[in-house]
């Protein structure tokens, strides 16, 4: 073990599947020069032709890595802020995911989309959604998204491997926490949800910076409530065995999602437990989410994106 | 004409098979023997011709939808049978019969497809991307019309093309319609090959009727390409004779194309342009010619039998579920 950053996990990760592989390469805007830290230093080591830079042609752009991936390369598109991976929206929203099924189940995708995302600058929509709800919503398509150190190497390593096309999004406010992390090769295998912080009187499900509030709350009320926190880092495939295995235990649940709350991830899940886990719950879910409206910067953020007071509340409210 | 007479007839063979499947797959619809819709080649199915002939297997291509991409194919050695099985919705069709009209065929270099059009754009930077980073001298060839280059994604990959130098040929085969737009209505300059100009490309202007003078322009951009010189821009002016899919109206933005209009597009018949040229110069006789034709009917009467012979592809859910994900 280790002690790195989240962002270095990530760049740890890349440089490890890449000296393992010759077929994997980068492509983004400005990433040789490392606009972000997760490529500092990357073409030196593996030259321009593996890191590649393109010019403001997300078409293009996302469209090396989908070409080279039919023609047998492993490529990793960077779009740098997660939600531009929007400006080439019908080519990777309609085609991405229905290349494989559609043609017969014979040319694998095998591709990494990453961008760093989240609430917490108070950049205002554009730079801060989470593009979650609508990419979980197209069939043929993976989603991670790490909450520590750890995963995000794990999860990295783990997408680059993957024959299919994965959506890999990072959050801009974790970058620079710290953690423990293996050495050498890391994978942690899509689609295996964690509890995170073991309890027994309440659920909370939650990742990315929701994950952090959650821990943290977890932790201001120990002795008072005992609060049991999975993190699902895979959303798609999304494991829900450890979340129904923990409401046989705490028989209530939490979910916060860092999504808008209609028809996303946690309605998502929210449906599954009233089919799967109905008879396991105590109370009503809640799920905590941003407000139905474009995310705002500047100091009105946190009074549409749930917050560690928030998550507080409501875990009072569900087991009261 | 510096063509051999090998490749002649090559090209003559291949435009006269794409012409009688080109009857073929639009029968078939009007009789309610196909899936789905058919946009048939009639009048335009020369430049496909002569791009996929000229080609390896090995390069990279995305065929045009018109006609389905089936002089395109046909002329890289795709086995058209498996095309029309998949367009009868049948087990032996090449996307599984999951699709009534997609293509796909990797070991041709051919990876699926879109119904948008402009959407081949991304990918082919992708695929000359690969092309070069192989550096066997495969290129990549992207067929699209006029229609194409009104879209954004177009210019991503000429830009993109151009910068890195790939071995990219752009044939734009212009009929000058997309469905009932005229091109003028839609394009501010005469020549789609103007474009290049911005992206510092070479660019070629062909009569899109002479299968002979497309394959020229198509192997001078080829050659370009696989000496590592870059991408090259081919426009191919050809006709549209019927409507952009057989069943919608043929119209001429909200009236009928006229009697006139159509039969002036009708005198350039890319059959009988090569037929008079390979009389001409001595390439094939009448007979020789006459037995084209028959082999390629004989072909396509070979491919009805066998995708009508397939059974009709019906997974089960469980069966399609399990298909979406690669392991």
């Amino acid at each position: 073990m280790v002690e790195m950053t989240y962002v270095d996990a990530i760049k740890s990760a890349i440089t490890e599947e890449m000296r393992a592989d010759d077929s994997v390469f980068m492509v983004g805007q400005d990433i040789r020069g490392a606009i972000y830290p997760h490529t500092k230093g990357l073409v030196d080591e593996f030259g321009e032709d593996r890191i590649v830079d393109t010019p403001m042609s997300e078409f293009g752009m996302f469209g090396t890595g989908f070409g080279a991936a039919l023609a047998g390369y492993r490529p990793i598109v960077d779009f740098m802020f997660g939600s531009c991976c929007m400006v080439a929206g019908e080519t990777l929203m309609v085609q991405l995911g229905q290349q494989y099924f559609l043609h017969g189940s014979q040319t694998p995708v095998p591709m990494v989309l990453m961008g760093a995302c989240g609430t917490g600058k108070r950049l205002a929509n554009d730079h801060a959604y989470i593009p979650r709800g609508e990419i979980l919503h197209r069939p043929g398509l993976k989603y991670v998204f790490p909450s520590t150190p750890a995963d995000a190497k794990g999860l990295m390593a783990s997408a680059i491997r993957d024959n299919n096309p994965v959506f890999f999004f990072y959050h801009y406010d974790l970058l620079m926490d710290r953690g423990e992390v293996p050495e050498g090769q890391y994978f942690v295998p899509l689609g295996q949800s964690e509890v995170k912080r073991e309890g027994s009187d309440i659920t909370v499900l939650a990742n990315g910076l929701m994950y952090k509030h959650a821990m943290q709350v977890a932790e201001q009320l120990d002795g008072e409530i005992s609060v049991e926190v999975i993190d699902p880092r895979s959303f798609e495939p999304f494991d829900s065995e450890t979340l129904m295995k923990s409401l046989e235990k705490t028989n209530h649940l939490i979910i916060v999602d860092e999504d808008h709350a209609r028809c996303g991830f946690a309605a998502e899940v929210m449906a599954q437990v009233f089919e799967q886990g109905f008879d396991l719950l105590d109370a009503p879910v809640e799920r905590l989410c941003i407000e139905n409206l474009p995310i705002p910067g500047g100091y009105m953020e946190p009074t549409v994106v749930p917050t560690p007071e928030k998550i507080e509340a409501a875990i009072r409210r569900v087991v009261a | 004409m510096g063509l051999s007479k090998k490749l002649m007839t090559k090209l003559f063979t291949n435009l006269v098979r794409a012409h009688h499947f080109d009857e073929l797959f639009a029968r078939r619809l009007t009789r309610g023997e196909l899936i789905g819709f058919y946009h048939p080649a009639a009048g335009h199915f020369a430049p496909g011709v002569a791009a996929g002939s000229i080609l390896n297997k090995d390069d990279f291509m995305w065929p045009h939808h018109r006609a389905h991409g089936v002089p395109h194919m046909l002329s890289k050695g795709v086995p058209i049978e498996e095309f029309l099985a998949e367009h009868t919705g049948k087990e032996t069709g090449c996307c599984a019969g999951r699709t009534s009209w997609h293509w796909s065929f990797p070991e041709f270099g051919i990876y699926g497809m879109t119904g948008y059009i402009g959407g081949n754009f991304p990918q082919m930077v992708g695929y000359g991307w690969a092309a070069q980073r192989n550096g066997n001298g495969q290129v990549a060839m992207s067929c699209t019309g006029d229609g194409s280059y009104n879209n954004g994604r177009a210019h991503e990959a000429m830009l993109m093309a151009a910068n890195w130098k790939l071995p990219i040929i752009f044939l734009c085969e212009n009929n000058g319609w997309a469905i009932h737009s005229r091109i003028e209505d839609m394009h501010p300059t005469e020549d789609i090959a103007s474009l290049a100009l911005g992206y510092d490309m070479p660019s070629a202007i062909v009569d899109g009727q002479d299968v002979f003078a497309c394959a020229e322009a198509l192997q001078e951009a080829v050659k370009r390409a696989r000496a590592g010189k870059g991408p090259t821009l081919v426009e191919a002016k050809t006709v549209r004779w019927r409507e952009h899919d057989i069943g919608t109206p043929d119209l001429d933005g909200y009236r009928p194309r006229t009697k006139e209009e159509l039969a002036e597009l009708h005198e350039r018949d890319p059959i009988r342009i090569a037929t008079e040229q390979m009389l001409d110069n001595k390439t094939l006789s009448q007979g020789q010619i006459d037995k084209v034709h028959e082999d390629a009917l004989a072909e396509c009467d070979a491919a009805e039998k066998f995708a009508d012979a397939s059974a009709i592809a019906e997974p089960t859910v469980e069966e399609l579920r399990a298909a979406v994900y690669a392991d």
